[in-house]
């Protein structure tokens, strides 16, 4: 099913790409919101202030075991959004996320652990040493594309537990590091400690994710989107591949590293005892980033959560029978991917850009001339 | 195909309704906290050898409601699943005393309630289940109670200790749960593991007390146990051990290991392996005509995997505490006969005859007498109640068996009994025979035990 999932990934993944560049304009100083139509403008500022809402008022209204729960959908985000500039905008396709996911869990703990560190101090430490490890992963993986590379990042994410076990010794002598969960402890008065890593998480994913919107916007993400759709036209117009591509990679990996330290906040432990977890953990983030619409900003926030309360809520859904869940929650994002092709953010754009050309249909022509294959 | 735009919003709308379902509010949850997770008034401080001073859960706070909410994790799917038998035999001792009436705690009767979930012998998913089914600040549960594995409740125990969150009757025989500074995990009746060393130790000094050891263990904490526990044991003795193989956790095959071992001239072999390991190495020890004096691990003398060995494990020695049900000796036994009536009732699906399942039915009665003499409704309590312990004739303990814990003895399983698997067909009621007698080496433990097993960690 897995095959099929990432199979399925790339196909969305071209769809989609010639609208983004449509709506990324290509002078950012002229007016912030150009050339959208009204409705869709005011439908697109309710979704945001009701989605910023939500996202702040759910710490206070859901219980300590829910929050971690969208506590880990923020870190999945993360590292979905680090998958999203390699694949999504550029175009490379990995299934090595995890490796870096878990260098960034391992290096948390570690620090933590053996060298007392606080945990907030290691998230730069995480950061930055995914993005060294990112550029050394990435000069190789000029060499390769497409399918290849991603068979060679998949090596890095089933390699990782191995290791793991031969060189971190750590609790009941496996590759388990459990910093104390006092170390955790929120920072602010009056935050319970589950409401502290939301809302650290999601500072951290907020961040991040303007840091990708500004970086796919500007001269660096045309590059990346140019080098993804045509290599050798943006060579002749004086794109630096090799400099794009590496650079990209590494970016990717940080992103995933950090979604990798948030977690031994969120879970309280970093672990590499299941041989595939990490190698689950990269599918994962391309499922992310496929359900919520690849090479889009919002995509991988929806898809992260999406996934994280399909997975939760198939899990007892039929009484008795909790052998199937695996088999609902893949049935359910089969159903996603068939049904919105080009992701949950992909379909929202889809009904926005319908509500646009229904308003505009008595005067304007349509902004966005989508193909509509159920007329 | 499909009429495009309804079968969208039908599917659409089919994903939305499973991503929303079964939320729940914050507000709703504090209100149903009241389980036994204690946030109710102070039972007042009584004098304790237990440090409760940096507990982040109030250790003396009673149980609100007259529920004991247990939570439990352990392996209950694919290869590692033949362990889940114990919750069978635990879960209809509980069953039975909660239709009884329930246990009696300072005057008042409480139910005990149990949720566990899989964690596959995973410590990492042991990690996330423990802790969410006791919650962040352990308001969600009394107590952990029979977590399978030495790793897994390594993995568990310091956040339990801080917490002050009792882990009772780990189903492991570490000797690390006799370490001071986790007061608040300790082990079950299984003895601890460098027992194992020294039993077959002792019985090679009578038969072969020149034998070379051969030696299979499993790469992790359970595994340094065997070795370190059979290396102290042979000290001063004529004993050697010649070659020691290791094998990854949870690995159900270990082919390579055993043609390194039957290659070492050894004519002892010390099977330390559990689960499926366990038997395949008996089997690939006789596939290669190997025929040493053996010594089968204690958490691997169940039912279902002495039987995956079958012949092979004829004359394989090993030790225990309790009845085995396979034993036509205690057909006639008034323990046996509950057990088999009270199993047969209230879980149907397990095999009574499996040692493992009367293995767990003996934890449940422990945990219920530990619990009628604590003396009030609390966390501290009830600790110190099984710290300070003494029990014979509970559940399917061996005559003569007393389970006795103190002050500077946090070991329940010192006594026991070598015996010795006898196959005799395939289809037969094999069994292990008891040998000799009872040897109790109560609160001598720790003088059997490297001192970096019982503080390890």
């Amino acid at each position: 099913m897995t095959t099929d999932q990432t199979g399925a990934a790339v196909e969305p993944m071209l769809g989609v790409a010639p609208l983004e560049l449509e709506d990324a304009p290509a002078t950012g100083d002229q007016t912030l919101w150009p050339q959208i139509p009204r409705p869709v403008f005011i439908a697109r500022v309710i979704i945001g202030t009701v989605m910023a809402a939500a996202a702040l008022y759910a710490p206070f209204y859901f219980d300590p075991v829910y929050n971690r729960l969208l506590s880990q959908a923020i870190y999945l985000a993360i590292a979905a959004m680090g998958l999203n500039l390699l694949t999504g905008f550029n175009g490379q396709v990995s299934i090595g996320h995890g490796f870096f996911y878990g260098v960034g869990a391992f290096t948390s703990a570690i620090l933590m652990v053996d060298h007392g560190w606080t945990f907030e101090a290691t998230i730069p430490i995480a950061l930055l040493l995914n993005l060294v490890i990112g550029l050394l992963v990435g000069l190789p993986a000029l060499r390769v594309r497409g399918l290849y590379l991603a068979l060679v990042t998949l090596g890095l994410a089933v390699l990782f537990p191995q290791l793991a076990s031969k060189y971190v010794d750590g609790v009941g002598g496996v590759a388990l590091l459990r910093p104390p969960a006092r170390d955790f402890s929120s920072l602010i008065e009056g935050l319970d400690n589950d409401q502290w890593a939301y809302f650290l998480s999601l500072f951290i994913m907020v961040v991040l994710f303007l840091l990708a919107w500004n970086l796919v916007r500007g001269r660096i993400g045309r590059s990346m989107i140019a080098v993804r759709d045509q290599e050798i036209a943006a060579t002749t117009v004086g794109v630096n591949l090799a400099g794009t591509k590496v650079a990209t990679f590494a970016i990717s990996a940080a992103y995933a590293g950090v979604a990798g330290s948030l977690s031994v906040m969120v879970d309280h432990v970093a672990a590499a005892t299941n041989p595939i977890f990490y190698f689950q953990r990269s599918v994962e983030f391309l499922v992310a980033m496929t359900i919520g619409g690849a090479a889009t900003i919002m995509g991988p926030a929806v898809g992260a959560l999406a996934l994280v309360l399909l997975r939760r809520n198939t899990e007892d859904l039929i009484e008795g029978k909790e052998i199937l869940a695996p088999a609902l929650y893949g049935a359910a994002l089969i159903a996603i991917v068939f049904v919105l092709p080009e992701g949950l953010v992909g379909g929202v754009r889809r009904f926005l850009a319908w509500l646009g050309r229904r308003s505009s249909a008595k005067g304007r022509p349509p902004t966005h001339p989508i193909p509509d294959d159920s007329q | 195909m499909l009429k495009g735009k309804k079968f969208r919003i039908a599917g659409s709308l089919l994903v939305l309704a499973l991503v929303g379902a079964a939320c729940s509010s914050r507000d709703d949850n504090n209100a149903s906290t009241d389980n036994g997770g204690g946030s109710g008034d102070s039972g007042g401080a009584s004098e304790s050898s237990i440090d409760t001073a940096n507990c982040t859960a109030d250790p003396t706070a009673e149980i609100e409601g007259n529920e004991i909410k247990l939570v439990s994790s352990f392996p209950q799917s694919g290869a590692t699943a033949a362990f889940s038998q114990i919750a069978k035999g635990w879960k209809s001792y509980i069953q039975m005393i909660n239709d009884e009436g329930g246990v009696e705690i300072d005057g008042k009767t409480y139910t005990i309630t149990t949720t566990d979930k899989d964690d596959q012998y995973n410590p990492q998913n042991t990690v996330a289940n423990i802790e969410e089914l006791v919650g962040e600040d352990g308001s969600n549960a009394f107590a952990a109670f029979s977590v399978v594995g030495t790793a897994n409740n390594l993995a568990i125990r310091q956040q339990l200790g801080d917490l002050c969150v009792p882990n009772l009757f780990a189903a492991t025989g570490s000797p690390a749960w006799g370490d001071p500074t986790y007061p608040w995990t300790l082990g079950s009746t299984l003895s601890p593991y460098s027992l194992e060393g020294k039993a077959f130790a002792d019985l090679l000094g009578d038969e072969k007390p020149d034998a070379k050891i051969a030696v299979l263990v499993q790469d992790d904490d359970f595994g340094k146990a065997y070795e370190e526990g059979l290396k102290k044991a042979i000290e001063g003795t004529d004993l050697e051990i010649v070659k020691t193989e290791k094998y990854a956790t949870g690995a159900t095959e270990v082919s390579a290991q055993i043609t390194s071992l039957a290659a070492s001239g050894a004519d002892a072999f010390f099977d330390g392996a559990t689960l499926l390991a366990c038997p395949d190495a008996l089997t690939k020890a006789a596939a290669a005509g190997w025929t040493p004096i053996t010594w089968v691990s204690a958490t691997c003398t169940s039912k279902t995997l002495m039987g995956v060995a079958g012949a092979n494990a004829n004359n394989a020695y090993s030790y225990t505490n309790l009845k085995d049900p396979l034993n036509p000796d205690w057909d006639d036994d008034p323990a046996m006969m509950e057990y088999r009536e009270k199993v047969g009732q209230y879980q149907p699906d397990a095999d009574v005859n499996n040692g493992i399942v009367a293995y767990g039915w003996t934890q449940g009665a422990l945990l219920v007498e530990a619990l009628k003499a604590a003396e009030k409704p609390t966390r501290l309590a009830v600790m110190e109640s099984i710290h300070n312990f003494s029990a014979s004739d509970v559940g399917l303990l061996l005559p003569g068996v007393t389970v006795k814990t103190g002050p500077d003895d946090p070991y329940l399983g010192e006594a026991f009994n070598v015996m010795k698997y006898e196959f005799t067909a395939p289809d037969a009621r094999n069994h292990f025979v008891l040998v000799g007698d009872i040897n109790d080496v109560e609160g001598q433990t720790a003088d059997f035990t490297p001192e970096s097993l019982i503080s390890s960690g």
